[in-house]
């Protein structure tokens, strides 16, 4: 067939192109270099894809260019540095946000009834602003006088003490359960009534089916029940947290961080983005605005100062590993590649990236969602007219988006130093990344970050070696934009306009 | 379906009453009221950009009528959502066929599943109506050529149990062969669902629908029974000149 072989010269040539590099590398700087070069080029080009994913999907679906994509990343790497070190934060902060979750939740239950409740229309018009009017009261109360900076503050104890020994030492006193419930109960009436406010009661206009009502009700259950543990043992999990075994400890801060993502690119979408969608040029501005917001927010909470987190167990015994074995045996810091001696953490970044390649893969081809992500990047108004929610699935996509920067952000935390610029420079290299790799292409991230990842450790090494400025690496990835795009306008897998 | 107790209620499946529709702040539908009885098919005729498409889009949703009511199935259903409105039991195929590019033929098909397994449910008299689709498969939707991707667009919106299906211009660019397909099919499917057509093509308009209603300006000016206007040709000069001159042609185009 004609059409075959268009598809296979262009990527025959790529793959011939890459082995000449490979084999004109190998034998031009040694082994050595070769591959530590390399694997630190991967290590990079992992970390840049972690942030355009996310990019390139909330870009190619709904269109919107994320600024406050790289104040995500860091936020992630926050949350998850806080899980890991010192939990009290978290647990003291969840039992309000599960509260007002669960209270929430009761929008699509009540909706039904309360929109074909009779009311005349001055009520009609007053019940949902004076219920907003006591939620906000509420919230105020249940915040009122609690000690946020307190919570945040022991993360610096966390660091200058030594978790070795006795890691409870560190864990500060909180309210007693006495006087907390109040916070969370306060929460829950709150997030009720926002619920009631916004299904409008007594407007004929709004329309509403009672659908699925148990499988609705289960998760207001779930969420209530999480509130009560969460409020009960909000010292004890602390702590149980800090006893566990350390790899166990970063893999659940990993679900922290991606847990965290979901539910604060929910409601960013929710609250800030879907009401500008008509309006593109103020959702960057909003974004932009934001990535400020939230950057002064953490400086606020924990200081203008960097940190380093510890590295997990399994990749902190000093000295090196001769086989991959002796590393998983003993959770060695370094491992020998081909006579290299390589961090065993990076090669872990690489294999996170690897398998947030292959989850959207599968995502993307194999499911329901990923069929109408694709449909809805060429046409969402059809996808509408077919019976599908597509405010949900951008709504969901946003979501998915920023846990993919929230777990890159924990995965790059023990590589580099926390600190509320860290997603700065992934957020300008991400974007460069979708651009190289063509906005709303996966496939075209996952290479493009990898050839900038590549560009870069190999820009350094040649930077290093020939005593040039260090800038040319940096310059490289712009350098291989510029190219691309003079070639193919609309990236290696844009899609021809 | 319950063919029998939907003939014999005075209700019409879908009536539309008087809506005003803006598209950003153009005027574009200043009163269009039409009814469409259960099982059969009505046209909307009219002139290139009279307000037929926007007539379909405002019933779905799509471009939300300002004014006026849209009654489908003996609930009002203007104002609520795209999706909500399909989901009651509306198909749509668009003038420009949105067939997903990306996706193969069968993806299209599966993605206007409502509920798991009515593609399976309705596939035979999918591949009835369209044998071709069976061959295409496995196909992208950006490797089938115009005729193909009609029959497509048709056929995804069978895969549901619709009660209504909006259908704006099947023989738009296909050729003589393929409109006779089509229109075969059309007749064929209206056998169990209730079709509001949209139809530039008259000869084939007259012959497929039972009632029609004329778009003209935005506003319905004339609505009644088909063989009452085949034979009223002052009508269908004044309102529908060029289309019929284009329908006497025949296959010339």
């Amino acid at each position: 067939m004609k059409f075959a072989w268009k598809k296979i010269l262009p990527i025959g040539a790529a793959i011939i192109m890459v082995l000449l590099l490979i084999a004109w590398g190998w034998t031009g700087l040694g082994t050595a270099s070769f591959v530590r070069t390399t694997l630190s080029g991967l290590t990079l080009g992992s970390l840049f894809f972690m942030v355009a994913a996310g990019l390139t999907l909330i870009f190619g679906l709904m269109d919107v260019l994320n600024f406050a994509h790289g104040a995500m990343f860091m936020l992630g790497a926050y949350m998850g540095w806080q899980f890991y070190t010192n939990p009290t934060f978290i647990f003291g902060i969840s039992p309000l946000i599960f509260a007002f979750a669960s209270g929430l939740m009761l929008l699509p239950l009540i909706k039904p009834a309360l929109i074909r409740w009779e009311i005349n229309s001055k009520l009609q018009q007053n019940l949902p602003r004076i219920a907003y009017a006591l939620a906000l009261l509420m919230i105020f109360f249940a915040f009122n006088q609690l000690d946020i900076m307190g919570l945040a503050d022991t993360a610096m104890v966390a660091i200058t003490t030594t978790t070795a020994d006795n890691p409870l030492a560190e864990l500060s006193a909180q309210e007693p359960l006495l006087r907390f419930w109040v916070r969370p109960a306060l929460m829950l009436v709150s997030g009720a009534l926002i619920a009631f406010a916004t299904a409008k009661p007594g407007d004929k206009t709004e329309f509403a089916v009672a659908e699925k009502t148990t499988q609705k009700w289960i998760i207001v259950a779930a969420l209530f029940v999480a509130t009560v543990l969460l409020t009960a043992f909000r010292e004890a999990l602390p702590e149980t947290v800090l006893l566990m075994n350390g790899n166990l400890r970063f893999f659940l801060a990993m679900i922290v961080a991606v847990l965290f993502g979901l539910v604060f690119g929910g409601i960013i979408e929710i609250t800030l983005i879907r009401p500008l969608y008509q309006r593109a040029t103020f959702i960057v501005l909003m974004t932009l605005g934001l990535s400020f917001v939230i950057r002064e927010v953490v400086q606020v909470l924990w200081d203008p100062l960097a940190y380093q987190m510890v590295r997990p167990p399994f990749f902190a015994q000093p000295g090196k590993a001769e086989t991959v074995l002796e590393w998983f045996r003993n959770g060695n810091s370094t491992l020998n590649i081909f006579g290299v001696t390589f961090p065993t953490y990076r090669l872990f970044i690489i294999a996170l990236g690897l398998v947030m390649f292959i989850f959207i893969t599968l995502l993307m081809t194999r499911t329901r969602l990923g069929m109408i992500i694709r449909a809805g990047v060429q046409d969402p108004e059809m996808v509408e007219a077919l019976g599908i929610n597509v405010r949900q699935v951008f709504t969901f996509v946003f979501a998915l988006g920023i846990a993919m920067a929230a777990l890159g952000g924990i995965g790059a935390a023990p590589f580099i130093p926390v600190q509320p610029l860290m997603g700065d420079q992934f957020q300008m290299q991400g974007f460069i990344t979708v651009v190289l790799g063509g906005m709303g292409s996966y496939v075209g991230a996952f290479i493009g970050a990898l050839t900038l990842g590549l560009a870069r450790a190999f820009g350094d090494y040649f930077a290093l070696k020939l005593s040039l400025s260090p800038a040319i690496a940096e310059a490289s990835t712009v350098i291989i934009m510029i190219i691309v795009l003079l070639i193919r306008p609309s990236g290696l897998f844009g899609k021809k306009e | 379906m319950n063919a029998f107790t939907t003939n014999q209620s005075p209700q019409p499946l879908l009536s539309v009453e008087n809506i005003q529709t803006f598209i950003g702040q153009f005027h574009i539908l200043e009163g269009v009221s039409l009814t469409v009885p259960a099982n059969s098919i009505t046209v909307m005729l009219g002139r290139n950009g009279a307000g037929k498409t926007t007539t379909l889009k405002s019933i779905l949703g799509l471009t939300p009528p300002r004014e006026g009511r849209v009654v489908f199935d003996g609930m009002e259903i203007q104002g609520k959502r795209a999706f909500n409105i399909a989901n009651l039991g509306i198909g749509y195929v668009p003038e420009n066929r949105a067939i997903f590019r990306q996706l193969s033929v069968m993806e299209n098909l599966k993605l206007a599943e409502r509920k798991r397994g009515d593609l399976e449910q309705h596939a035979d008299f999918i591949f009835d109506l369209f044998p071709d689709l069976k061959r295409l498969y496995k196909l992208p939707g950006n490797h089938l050529s115009g005729g193909q991707q009609q029959m497509l667009a048709v056929a995804r919106a069978l895969v549901p149990d619709n009660k209504l299906l909006l259908i704006d211009e099947p023989s738009e660019g296909l050729a003589p062969i393929l409109i006779q397909q089509m229109m075969e099919a059309i007749r064929k499917l209206s056998a169990t669902t209730t079709v509001l057509l949209v139809e530039q093509n008259f000869i084939m308009a007259s012959q497929l629908a039972q009632r029609y209603t004329i778009i003209d300006d935005g506003k319905s000016v004339h609505s009644g029974l088909m063989q009452d206007l085949a034979q009223n040709e002052e009508l269908v000069h004044e309102y529908l000149g060029a289309s019929v001159r284009t329908a006497k042609s025949g296959g010339e185009q």
